[in-house]
């Protein structure tokens, strides 16, 4: 038995250690916003933060994340107004969407740690994260109009 | 008390664009108000006003909300938007007052609402006529019905924004106090329809504006619900274990002891071997099914059973072998089988003072790989099969799984959900047929993954190509063009109800109508069948049956367009450096819309293709504007090429023209694609940032298509089983992209794949151009251009 603290809340988990975090947050706890893409850490569908970094929940064991807070697309904004959210919306970047809990997990573990990236900073944060529509030249705008809004905020 | 507003009785039924009838007015006969129990009074019934469902399509509401019920599968497209905002414009309804929903598909949803396929650039094109007269219909009742109410003269009042305006008394009641006060019973006939006021194209309020997508807050949060999200409390898990060739392999028999002693929730493996008849195109194929309580634990026990396979029976091409045999038909004296003839290229060969050039292309298999891999939860419960799945043909899934599952359509129902990516994939379906047999046999909810590894060995993948194209040269005029395509068909003919997938050739523009022998499957060769005016062409097929009997080849974004195009528009420019002609002057004069190129009529019934060659010359013009073709201030190694086509096909064709500026460092040959301009005219444009979000996503297709993607068969099988192997374009090294969207109130075409095809032809002549290169296969190779560098030097 396993003590998860996922989104403010603890759950304790019944799964073997070695089974992947992923699966443990879609298929036990319900947490569906996190993605299965690719299972070997390549997509980045299935990015959480895990002590407020951004990690692959497919590849990290359930065992190895006792007391870790572990924040889910769920979790990130109470009224999923984080401003890469109001970002995300407000460019339109989703199209079918699948990828879009990963990125932008990914996107607000940089912005909490660089507020004003730039386009290389961007890329290397992001080229993990894979969008089979393709939406990357949105998803760099919602970035930096994010990033543009966490400075404004912290004024 | 509620008024009855008895209009005119009139019924009808009209024709859906695809061919199948389908009722769109829902016969109404209602004279009373549904009785709903006001609980905290329990002896004073509370009556609710009627909804008004004009049509089948949408339903209002009393309280002022208007649903729109959408068929097309979201997957990406913002498929219910686009339809819905054409139901709000001619309905005359405040956008606010906008919904959607994904209504369940039983067996009586092909019939009443026809076929519905979200694929082939079609939804918006389908929809528009129908949507727009049906809900221009329901504004008249509308309007109607308020004056009335109002006491005003209908010809004095106007629909605005959900609101009946009295414009000489200056009164109003809005849609919601009509419903509230009012239930509306007429039925309307075919004639009406066609009568309708439909609006002037200068008084669209919401056709044409960026209102924001319906489906995309949910897609930010997490909410959205996916196929691989359904849920079903105690259902069981499956996974499968992929054969070990592509298709045919056959289970001999299966060892699970392992699995059984090692790990607790596994359950059993159903070893399902299927009848012959549905291995016939790769519709479906052997394997076993492990099934636990958990899908790690499906997994898990996966690794420990052992399967022994008799693969006896399988094919063992590799890529190489495809290519060999490919460019083996190429050669031969035999042409293949006709499927474009324009006047007659032999006779032009035969001219004097000719000279004929030949060039040969090849094109990789790509994959559709979407981000969700193939997921299904199917429930047999009460003897009707429930499925949770993603479908781009939700409306035939009754009918098909009927025929494979040996049940009646009646007890077959489907339960749409969002897809992670489309592409032409979810055409497939036998990931829900084995989750429907698990459900079946175990009496339980079963719901099926693939693993990324298994999405892979199950590729379902665009057809290699080899190509030959010739041309006939008279001085400084190209008179004659001949496309040889050796490749497999997509064979979905074989789908019962994709009947309409073979076709006559077209010799001038006219059926050759012989005998059904001469048929071709028409979406395998579209894009040759192109828009230029050159007097003399022919397009033959070679049709490579090995490839199908290895690897069932389909669909994949824009489907053939992107081998046919990319050897087309490449060899334009190899025909224009041949003759001295400047590559976008030698378009332009052959794109003058001339004879079987002229497009529809205005008068037809879908006259989409109106304008013709004209057309495709205008976004051609304008891309090369945009992007400053020949400018001669470009660096050393760094230039433009073009490239044009009217797809998805002559029938629906959205005109596309892409200008690649691309830098080639002649040391190392890296290719750096920095800018693509495109120009798109699909007609009517229903949500400009919606248009403009699927040009930006198909041009990068596109590009990751022309770099990167390639999928190769080894020994039968595919190779690449994961991203590691796979490679696709990540969000690093991304060119600037420059769109112009043309507007022009033609009928509207589809944008969810004509731009993709453009890209790669546009690229390989940039970097002719740059470097005097001429690459012909795709993926581009570096290693080629690296080659061909060194020679030159």
């Amino acid at each position: 038995m396993a003590k998860l603290k996922i989104n403010g809340k603890s759950y304790f988990v019944g799964n073997e250690p070695d089974t992947p975090l992923l699966w443990v947050l879609r298929e036990d706890l319900k947490l569906t916003g996190t993605k299965f893409g690719c299972g070997g850490g390549y997509c980045g569908a299935c990015t959480v933060h895990v002590n407020g970094e951004a990690m692959r929940s497919c590849r990290i064991r359930v065992g190895d994340v006792e007391n870790a807070i572990i924040t889910t697309i769920e979790g990130l904004d109470p009224a999923s107004n984080h401003p890469v959210q109001e970002a995300w919306l407000d460019l339109q970047v989703p199209q079918c969407g699948y990828c879009q809990s990963g990125q932008i997990m990914q996107a607000a573990a940089l912005l909490a740690e660089n507020n004003d990236p730039s386009d290389e900073d961007i890329e290397i944060s992001m080229r993990g994260n894979l969008c089979r529509c393709m939406t990357y030249h949105r998803i760099k705008g919602a970035i930096k109009k994010a990033g543009k809004e966490i400075r404004e905020r912290s004024v | 008390m509620n008024n009855n507003i008895n209009l005119k009785r009139r019924s009808f039924l009209i024709s859906s664009a695809a061919g199948l009838s389908s009722l769109i007015f829902a016969k109404l006969a209602f004279t009373q108000g549904k009785e709903a129990v006001d609980l905290l009074n329990p002896s004073s019934p509370l009556v609710l006003p009627q909804n008004f469902t004009p049509s089948i399509w949408f339903t209002m509401e009393s309280n002022g909300r208007t649903t729109v019920h959408i068929f097309r599968n979201e997957m990406g497209q913002h498929v219910g938007t686009s339809l819905a905002q054409i139901v709000a414009e001619e309905l005359g309804l405040s956008w606010e007052d906008v919904t959607i929903d994904y209504p369940q598909m039983d067996y009586t949803t092909i019939n009443t609402y026809g076929p519905q396929l979200t694929g082939g650039s079609w939804s918006v094109f389908e929809e528009f006529d129908k949507l727009s007269r049906v809900s221009a219909a329901a504004r008249q009742i509308i309007l109607e019905t308020g004056a009335d109410l109002l006491g005003a003269d209908v010809g004095d009042c106007l629909v605005e924004k959900s609101v009946i305006k009295d414009t000489i008394m200056g009164e109003k009641i809005s849609f919601s106090e009509i419903l509230s006060e009012t239930v509306i019973d007429y039925e309307v006939s075919e004639e009406d329809l066609k009568e309708v006021n439909l609006k002037a194209r200068q008084d669209y309020s919401i056709i044409g504006k960026s209102v924001k997508s319906l489906d995309i807050p949910e897609k930010i949060n997490g909410s959205a619900r996916y196929a691989i999200d359904a849920h079903i409390p105690n259902m069981l898990y499956a996974k499968i274990i992929a054969p070990p060739k592509r298709m045919g392999s056959r289970i001999v028999s299966v060892n699970d002891d392992e699995a059984k002693k090692q790990v607790k929730g596994y359950i059993t493996t159903l070893p399902i071997n299927l009848p012959d008849q549905l291995l016939v195109g790769g519709f479906m194929t052997h394997m076993p099914l492990v099934i636990a309580s958990s899908f790690p634990e499906a997994m898990r026990a996966s690794k420990l059973i052992e399967v022994n396979w008799d693969n006896s029976a399988c094919s063992t091409q590799s890529s190489k072998e495809a290519e060999l045999e490919a460019f083996s038909f190429l050669k031969q004296k035999d042409n293949g089988k006709i499927f474009w003839k324009v006047g007659d290229y032999e006779k032009a060969r035969g001219l004097d003072n000719v000279r004929e050039i030949e060039r040969f292309y090849k094109t990789s298999m790509v994959a559709h790989a979407p981000m969700e891999p193939m997921s299904a939860l199917v429930n047999f419960v009460d003897k009707k099969l429930h499925i949770y799945a993603g479908s781009q043909m939700g409306t035939m899934l009754p009918y098909l799984f009927a025929q494979f599952l040996q049940m009646k359509p009646e007890d077959i129902i489907y339960h749409p959900h969002l897809i992670g990516g489309g592409f032409g994939k979810r055409y497939e379906i036998e990931h829900i047929i084995m989750a429907s047999m698990a459900s079946i046999q175990l009496k339980k909810p079963v719901k099926l993954i693939f693993t990324r590894e298994d999405d892979m060995a199950f590729a379902h993948p665009r057809t290699p190509s080899a190509q030959s194209l010739k041309s006939v040269l008279r001085g400084d005029k190209c008179i004659g063009i001949t496309q040889s395509i050796a490749c497999a068909n997509m064979q979905l003919e074989l789908n019962p109800f994709f009947t309409d997938m073979l076709h006559f050739p077209l010799v001038n523009g006219k059926e050759l109508k012989t005998d059904d022998a001469v048929k071709q499957e028409t979406y395998t060769l579209t894009g040759s069948d192109n828009w230029y005016d050159i007097e003399n062409q022919s397009v033959f097929h070679h049709r490579q049956t090995s490839i199908e009997k290895t690897i069932p080849c389909r669909a994949v974004r824009s489907v053939a367009n992107n081998y046919t195009v990319f050897a087309l528009e490449s060899f334009m420019d190899e025909v224009a450096y041949e003759i001295n002609e400047d590559p976008l002057s030698l378009r332009l004069l052959n794109l003058r819309g001339k004879g079987v190129n002229k497009g529809a009529k205005k008068s037809d019934p879908l006259p989409t293709s109106f304008g013709g060659g004209k057309r495709l010359a205008n976004v051609l013009k304008i891309a090369s504007g945009l992007a400053n073709y020949g400018r001669s201030d470009l660096p050393e190694g760094t230039s433009l090429g073009i490239a044009a086509s009217g797809a998805e096909t002559r029938y629906n064709p959205s005109f596309v023209a892409c200008i690649a500026q691309v830098a080639v460092d002649k040391n190392s040959a890296a290719i750096n694609v920095q800018k693509l301009t495109c120009a798109i005219d699909a007609g009517i444009v229903i949500n400009p940032d919606g248009v403009r979000a699927q040009v930006e996503g198909s041009l990068m297709w596109g590009l990751s298509a022309a770099l990167l993607e390639k999928m190769t068969l080894d020994n039968g099988h595919v190779a690449e089983r994961n991203f590691d192997t796979y490679k696709w374009q990540n969000i690093t090294k991304i060119p600037e992209l420059e769109i112009h969207i043309v507007e022009n109130g033609i009928h509207p075409s589809g944008v969810g794949e004509p731009a993709t095809c453009v890209v790669a032809p546009a690229i390989g002549n940039a970097i002719f151009n740059a470097t005097g290169v001429r690459l012909r296969s795709l993926p581009f190779s570096r290693e080629e251009l690296f080659e061909g560098l060194e020679k030159q030097v």
